[in-house]
């Protein structure tokens, strides 16, 4: 993906654009609001990386006007700001999704890779298939093999997820995020169990194995090459 | 001074009122005597057509005196035929003399009528008596005035004596405390006056003040503490590599160890951040009314999974329909802290329960566990931020969880006690009550599958 970064702590910018490169995307930089502006309205890009903090045009405000002229580049804010509210103002200017620094790489890369992927203004897909794994949204049903798999409305959400997400490394944070909206962190690990539950009725007993579990990032549903 | 001015008016003012009525009543009557008066001269002289009315006017002049008569007759054309006083120009009915006129008389009051034949009589009356008592009362109110005016002012000066005197000493202890002696204390003087009572509150201010600041000594130390141990940790393992000629293994062992080190200082410090972010809230931010059941039942939902894994029997009781005022997010945290608590403050097998109802229109949900419990002498302090209980100090977590759960309840005006579940621990929340709080009679059942 063609990535611009508007960020304007020099070294914390190379960091990022380094291990961004490192999985295969190209990243240019903008060390301030105004080129970032600038660089983000040529529209070349696939994904903007944003700081909410610059020094002349600050974050917000820059989505915000990308947004009014009609450009829905994808756009990943990083901040220090954690306050519960600034999530939603970010939201709010046009972001589509926040990130809290200081933040693993993996989970930068697992963001930026399901945002990358994520069409904007094209219709949701509301049957989702893997291998022989079907899922209808609308009607919450989901069948494997042809057998009719019962989920807890807890366990669909976290199937819908990942297939939407599939082939994608998801984070437990991005997980406790979306599926629970938890903004913070539980000390006990309900992903886990859930998850365990969850693979207990869409993989056991039938192969190949969907979901997998990535060390040290999260889970990824896919069919095994 | 003022008070002395305000007596003074007061007594001033008594004064004028009280001549004003009286001269008023004198005045009537005489008016009333000079009526009847007119009527006997004018019917005297009526029986001579008048023509005898000058010798009638000069005859009562002589027997009534005409130091304070008055008699006066014109013809039309103004000139005086009979009297005691000058010509004047002719007023009907009663009335009181000028001054050009009437002479040295004091107080004339007179009554004046045309006659038939056109001749003008006035006939009246120096109100001596009057004169005397205006003398007298003015000499009585004189004197009256002057002592009023001297107690006034000794009275205003050994009051405001008092007063100042109170103030200062309020003022002078004042001085001392924020000199930095935060041991000094009004003193009372025991006649439970509003002195006292103010001397009473601010002394009560200062001994919370004395708490408070001793608190947050308290509390830097325990910050301090919790973030420069792994701070020096770090540090030392760092410097230490560094010295050290390891291989390649040994170096990212270091590394892995000093991220690990470093996540749990950011831990740390988010927590604190978040919750003095909530302390610093202020009231009216986002309270909204929402379905408190719901919340409750989704987060056990969330946790039933989790609790089985950990070998803990979670169960919960919830009335449906309980509307609480509050925020959302920090409810769902608090409530997320406290589960979490029981779920690592107890051992395997333990049971975990959670209850909610409505008190009185107050929503209240209980947390319950069968593990340890807290020591009722510990119950007030872990609180605090970093407070540990002595056998877990060195477990995970950032020791911050129910410090974010107090400040939560403080801003949602909630109360929470924690309390012995014999055995184990009973955290109690109170929520204030809400006016459209639902009864709820119904209630979801949870439990963990048997299976």
């Amino acid at each position: 993906m063609k990535i611009l970064l508007v960020e304007d702590d020099v070294e914390a910018a190379q960091h990022i654009a380094v291990t961004l490169d490192e999985e295969g995307h190209q990243t240019t930089l903008a060390g301030n609001g105004r080129d970032g502006l600038a660089a983000a309205q040529s529209g070349d890009f696939d994904l903007l990386v944003v700081d909410r903090m610059l020094p002349d045009l600050d974050g917000l405000t820059l989505v915000a006007n990308l947004r009014a002229g009609r450009i829905d580049t994808p756009v990943l804010f990083l901040t220090a700001m954690s306050g519960l509210q600034d999530r939603v103002t970010g939201l709010h200017a046009g972001g589509d999704d926040y990130l809290v620094k200081p933040f693993e790489f993996v989970e930068l890369l697992a963001r930026v890779t399901a945002l990358g992927r994520r069409p904007r203004r094209l219709a949701v897909e509301m049957t989702l298939q893997a291998g022989d794994l079907v899922v209808d949204v609308l009607r919450r049903r989901v069948r494997r093999a042809g057998r009719e798999i019962l989920l807890q409305p807890r366990e669909f959400r976290i199937l819908e997820y990942l297939m939407r997400n599939q082939d994608n490394t998801v984070t437990r944070t991005m997980l406790l995020e979306n599926v629970w909206e938890y903004h913070f962190d539980p000390r006990t690990n309900i992903v886990e169990s859930h998850l365990s539950r969850l693979r207990t009725k869409v993989d056991k007993g039938f192969t190949p194995e969907l979901i997998h579990t990535i060390r040290g990032t999260g889970y990824c549903l896919r069919v095994p090459s | 001074m003022l008070s002395a001015g305000l007596f003074c008016l007061a007594a001033l003012l008594l004064f004028t009122i009280t001549y004003y009525y009286a001269e008023k009543y004198a005045e009537q009557g005489e008016l009333e005597e000079i009526g009847v008066e007119f009527a006997r001269t004018v019917g005297d002289a009526r029986a001579s057509n008048f023509l005898l009315l000058p010798e009638v006017i000069a005859r009562r002049l002589r027997e009534r005196g005409a130091e304070h008569s008055i008699y006066l007759l014109q013809d039309r054309a103004g000139r005086k035929l009979a009297g005691n006083v000058p010509p004047m120009k002719p007023i009907e009915g009663p009335t009181r003399l000028s001054r050009n006129l009437s002479g040295d008389l004091r107080y004339p009051v007179a009554e004046g009528h045309t006659l038939e034949n056109g001749q003008y009589l006035l006939i009246g009356q120096d109100l001596v008596l009057l004169g005397d008592m205006h003398a007298v009362m003015v000499r009585a109110f004189a004197s009256s005035i002057g002592l009023t005016l001297l107690f006034a002012i000794l009275g205003g000066l050994l009051i405001s004596r008092y007063i100042l005197r109170r103030v200062s000493a309020v003022s002078e202890t004042s001085r001392a405390i924020i000199a930095g002696d935060l041991s000094q204390r009004i003193r009372l003087r025991g006649v439970d006056d509003e002195f006292d009572h103010l001397a009473i509150s601010v002394n009560a201010m200062l001994d919370r003040i004395v708490e408070l600041m001793k608190h947050t000594q308290q509390v830097t130390n325990d910050i301090a503490h919790d973030l420069r141990t792994p701070l020096t940790r770090l540090r030392q393992r760092l410097e230490r590599a560094r010295r050290a000629d390891s291989g390649k293994e040994a170096r990212l062992e270091v590394l892995d160890r000093s991220i690990e080190d470093v996540d749990a200082i950011l831990k740390t410090f988010g927590a604190l951040l978040r919750i003095a972010q909530i302390e610093a809230g202020g009231r009216a931010s986002s309270l909204v009314a929402f379905d408190f059941s719901r919340l409750l039942t989704g987060i056990c939902e969330d946790f039933l999974p989790a609790a089985r894994d950990h070998g803990r029997h979670l169960s919960a009781q919830v009335s449906s329909g309980l509307i609480v005022r509050g925020d959302r997010e920090l409810l769902m945290q608090m409530t997320v802290n406290l589960i979490d608590n029981a779920i690592h403050h107890s051992t395997a097998g333990a049971d975990i329960r959670i209850t909610a109802d409505s008190v009185g229109g107050a929503a209240r949900v209980i947390v319950a566990d069968s593990g340890g419990g807290i020591p009722p002498e510990e119950r007030e302090r872990v609180f605090r931020p970093f407070y540990r209980l002595e056998p877990s100090r060195k477990a995970e977590g950032s020791g911050l969880g129910l410090s974010l759960v107090a400040a939560v309840v403080k801003q949602h005006r909630a109360t929470i006690s924690l309390e012995d579940n014999l055995p184990g621990l009973r955290v109690v929340v109170v929520f204030p009550p809400c006016e459209d709080q639902g009864a709820g009679a119904a209630h979801r059942e949870l439990a963990f599958d048997a299976g």
